[in-house]
């Protein structure tokens, strides 16, 4: 009797679950998205509806989403990778096919890899978001929020991918010694640490902290939540990596089946109607022409960035986490 | 079914012989084929660690600090949950406290929730402008560092215990008790020298299943900023290409785990308490007027912090966006999923953990106590550990299974398998394997004496275990992440996806469907308890 009872149970839930499981098309294009479900989902089945081409996506962090791709080589399944950021894409350019120059001319060549193995879909801006009843004065450059009148009140999220990106290319701006210099400061001021980018938000939003170091959407994403009307975005003016512009990015693995589909997603992601979205959608800042971001942000151009080849970012990460631990941030 | 009359002296304390019973190939080859994927993760890390090397090794000062973090949390967070669940386990079911059957749930409700949304709950409640602090107009700190991790893993963790220690409250004969008060012990007394040391199997796995979670927990100790191994572990795998370091790391943590497992079993009393399944009228003790309102204000406090606070802020941050305009977004393909693999998994898991406790509780040895050791040294792994190690495992040896379902389930059944294990081994040894030796004395042969004993007998911890394992299926997220086919998207990589951007409406959604789903498990997990 009770065999039968699990019995029953155990083949319903496998029934259950398989059902469920996406399952439907044979051979769809498969997407490694570092990108959240929540920010790119209604995107791509906009593309599924546009194509008729079917989307299997694989949701994870960026990092681990290289590191599978490295670990799986080959013999992955994966068509397309959507990454937050350079790093991820670079640290698996040789996996990776040059994409065609119609498409890489879309963009800025900035927010491109310099061997165009991926192009740059949307940009995300390095900010220092604050309390706007803080009686600080806001840091002119990031060495100003390593001064100590911030001890104490600064937020960071040190192990977060967004940081490590923020590192590297400072190494790439100032060199190792440099950037441990800047971070040892961080580290002796005292900075308060949290796990990820939007909990700084709330908290500068709150008073738990005046002001943090993070990607500027974050901000507006808290908006729409409704929130965040205590708080700021600050793009530091001095033209270093305080207001980096870190594109998120796409690439097609050199081993696809499917290239022609792929190359659909890539030029898809890059239409006005894309770009659009993500400017109004996920308050990125819109990377093709003629494209404007959402309102309340000012035009890409007018951010006083810095210039470094995010090419490079990848070979750079791995020095960065070492010295974001030789600092004692984490 | 097993009827009163079989039974031999109640309550008897036995000393467990060494005994060769015939018939133990049998369990002994289904015990080797659970254990089989069991050791995967172990020697699969240990093998990346040895081929691979350790990458950038971690300094030994870093090493230290979290040895001594981690440790401190464990002890920490296994003796307060203890005393916490053994308290309300005593309360709801042993005296008559108002209300002591809807206590005996609330107690155990926190156990649905994901120590990640716990944290989140807790920050959003506490702060400058939490919830809490708004509404009583002062600023309550959030607890960061120790002491939140601290408390937050206690107040979560304390209903495993009192899970556990429910039942095993409930299975000590009255007649023990009823002896010592007939002598003359005070109330106290008998609590302490009668009830406590019969309690002490059902406390030794509630406080390996509470320490060993600690030791691999990731949300809460993530979230509110305290340093573990486990922490460290994750940090290392989000922030970088390298699976290397992580994975020296996770060796050290599983050979602590392993250290405390030694520890645990050189102190585990040797004697087991058998008792009849005659049902004896037990008095419930009278509390006095001052004991009960200690008593509901205890069970109240925790309640407030384990289930009305989380459950405020969930339901504050659902209203606050709705209220802005954000779109709640369905989940109903989430939950569906996450109920399949959990029964999926949780059937299993009952299935795998049966000839495990029947080799560890009925022919004990060097062998049956090294197997025990390794279901429970996969279960102190992080799960992220699991998962990659599992990964490594299917792209070497088995590709066709990579990025399957049925890997998946496998892997579930491999962390969780303890939960299952001990609660059958706890069904198992209070059941006095002399009612199988009187089975076959009978002439019953060896299936029948399984089929009418002993699986009868193991019953009410399978199903116990197999609940334990929905819980914690419905809330897995790092192994799931790494080896769940493409698009298998549950409700906790839901809630994960959204905390992670910021969409705290539609994480709202999602984690109060996993909540709602869970309490179906757990009603029925507490039903015998219930009953009495």
């Amino acid at each position: 009797m009770l065999k039968r009872l699990f019995a029953l149970t155990l083949l319903g839930g496998l029934i259950l679950a398989s059902c469920s499981a996406n399952d439907g098309a044979d051979d769809p294009l498969v997407v490694y998205s570092g990108r959240s479900e929540e920010l790119v989902q209604p995107l791509i089945d906009d593309f599924t509806e546009d194509t008729g081409i079917d989307v299997e996506v694989r949701y994870a962090g960026s990092t681990e989403l290289a590191a599978t791709l490295i670990e799986e080589g080959e013999r992955t399944e994966a068509d397309i990778f959507f990454a937050q950021d350079p790093a991820s894409l670079g640290s698996v350019a040789d996996m990776l096919s040059v994409l065609p120059s119609d498409v890489l001319g879309l963009v800025d060549e900035r927010f491109a890899d310099d061997e165009g193995r991926w192009v740059g879909t949307s940009g995300r801006v390095r900010t220092f978001v604050y309390n706007t009843g803080t009686d600080l004065p806001l840091p002119n450059t990031i060495d100003d929020v390593i001064d100590p009148i911030w001890a104490g009140q600064v937020g960071v999220a040190p192990t977060n991918g967004s940081f490590l990106a923020f590192v590297s290319a400072m190494i790439l701006e100032r060199g190792e010694e440099a950037t441990l210099a800047w971070l040892e400061g961080l580290a002796a001021n005292d900075p308060v640490d949290y796990p990820k980018n939007s909990p700084i938000v709330a908290a500068a939003d709150s008073g738990e902290i005046e002001g943090g170091l993070v990607n500027h959407y974050y901000l507006l994403r808290l908006r729409a939540e409704g929130e965040g009307d205590d708080s700021e975005n600050w793009f530091i003016p001095a033209g270093d990596v305080g207001a980096l512009v870190m594109p998120a990015g796409v690439a097609i693995l050199s081993g696809t089946n499917l290239p022609a589909e792929a190359r659909e997603f890539v030029e898809f992601l890059l239409t006005p109607e894309a770009q659009t979205y993500f400017a109004n959608e996920t308050f990125e800042f819109p990377l093709i022409e003629g494209v404007d971001p959402v309102e309340g942000l000012p035009p890409l151009s007018e951010i006083n960035a810095p210039d470094i080849n995010l090419s490079a970012l990848a070979d750079v990460l791995g020095v960065a986490a070492r010295l974001v631990a030789e600092a004692g941030l984490v | 079914m097993v009827t009163g009359p079989l039974v031999v002296s109640p309550g008897t304390k036995t000393t467990t012989r060494r005994q060769r019973r015939p018939g133990g190939r049998g369990w002994w080859a289904a015990a080797g084929i659970v254990l089989l994927p069991v050791l995967i993760p172990p020697i699969s890390l240990v093998w990346q660690v040895v081929t691979r090397g350790t990458g950038t090794p971690v300094p030994l000062d870093r090493l230290w600090e979290l040895f001594v973090a981690t440790v401190a949390l464990t002890v920490a967070v296994t003796i307060t949950a203890l005393s916490l669940g053994t308290a309300t386990a005593w309360l709801t079911s042993r005296t008559d406290v108002p209300g002591r059957r809807v206590w005996m749930i609330l107690a155990a409700l926190p156990l649905v929730m994901p120590s990640y949304v716990a944290a989140l709950t807790i920050i959003g409640a506490t702060g400058p402008t939490g919830l809490i602090s708004n509404w009583l107009g002062f600023d309550i700190p959030t607890p960061y560092g120790f002491v939140g991790a601290w408390l937050a893993l206690s107040v979560f963790l304390a209903p495993m215990a009192h899970l556990i220690v429910t039942p095993g409250l409930r299975l000590i004969d009255p007649a023990t008790e009823d002896a010592a008060t007939g002598l003359g012990a005070s109330q106290r007394r008998v609590f302490f020298t009668v009830t406590l040391p019969q309690l002490r199997p059902a406390l030794v796995s509630a406080g390996l299943m509470v320490g060993l979670y600690t030791i691999s927990d990731f949300g809460a100790v993530s979230l509110l900023r305290y340093d573990t191994f486990t922490r460290a572990i994750f940090t290392l795998y989000e922030g970088q290409i390298d699976r290397q370091p992580a994975a020296a790391l996770s060796l050290i943590l599983m050979v602590l785990a392993l250290g405390i497992l030694l520890v645990e079993r050189r102190t585990r009393s040797r004697a087991s308490y058998h008792t009849s399944r005659v049902r004896r009228i037990r008095k419930m003790l009278s509390l006095k007027k001052a004991g009960r309102i200690g008593a509901l204000a205890f069970l109240g406090t925790l309640t407030t912090l384990s289930i009305v606070i989380p459950v405020s802020v969930l339901i504050f941050w659902l209203a606050r966006g709705l209220g802005a305009g954000q779109e709640l977004g369905t989940v109903w393909e989430e939950t569906i999923r996450s109920v399949g693999v959990s029964i999926g998994a949780a059937t299993l898991a009952a299935f795998a953990a049966f000839p495990i406790a029947m080799i560890t509780t009925r022919r004990k040895g060097k062998m049956s106590d090294a197997a025990d050791t390794a279901v429970w040294a996969t279960y102190a792994l992080p799960h992220i550990t699991v998962g990659v190690a599992v990964v490594g495992f299917a792209l070497a040896w088995a590709r066709p299974l990579y990025q399957g379902l049925g890997l998946l389930l496998v892997t579930y059944v491999v962390m969780f398998l303890a939960q299952t294990m001990s609660s059958t081994q706890d069904s198992l040894r209070r059941a006095s394997p002399d009612l199988e030796d009187a089975s076959r004395g009978l002439g019953r042969g060896p299936l029948t004496t399984l089929r009418r004993v002993t699986i009868p007998l193991a019953t009410p911890g399978l199903l116990a275990g197999a609940a334990l394992v929905f819980l914690s299926v419905m809330k897995e997220l790092p192994a799931t992440l790494l080896l769940r086919p493409n698009g298998f998207e549950t409700l906790a990589i839901r809630i994960w996806s959204t905390t992670g951007e910021g969409f705290y409406t539609r994480a709202s959604v999602a984690s109060l469907a996993l909540l709602a789903v869970s309490i179906v498990p757990l009603l029925a997990l507490m039903f015998r308890d219930l009953r009495d």
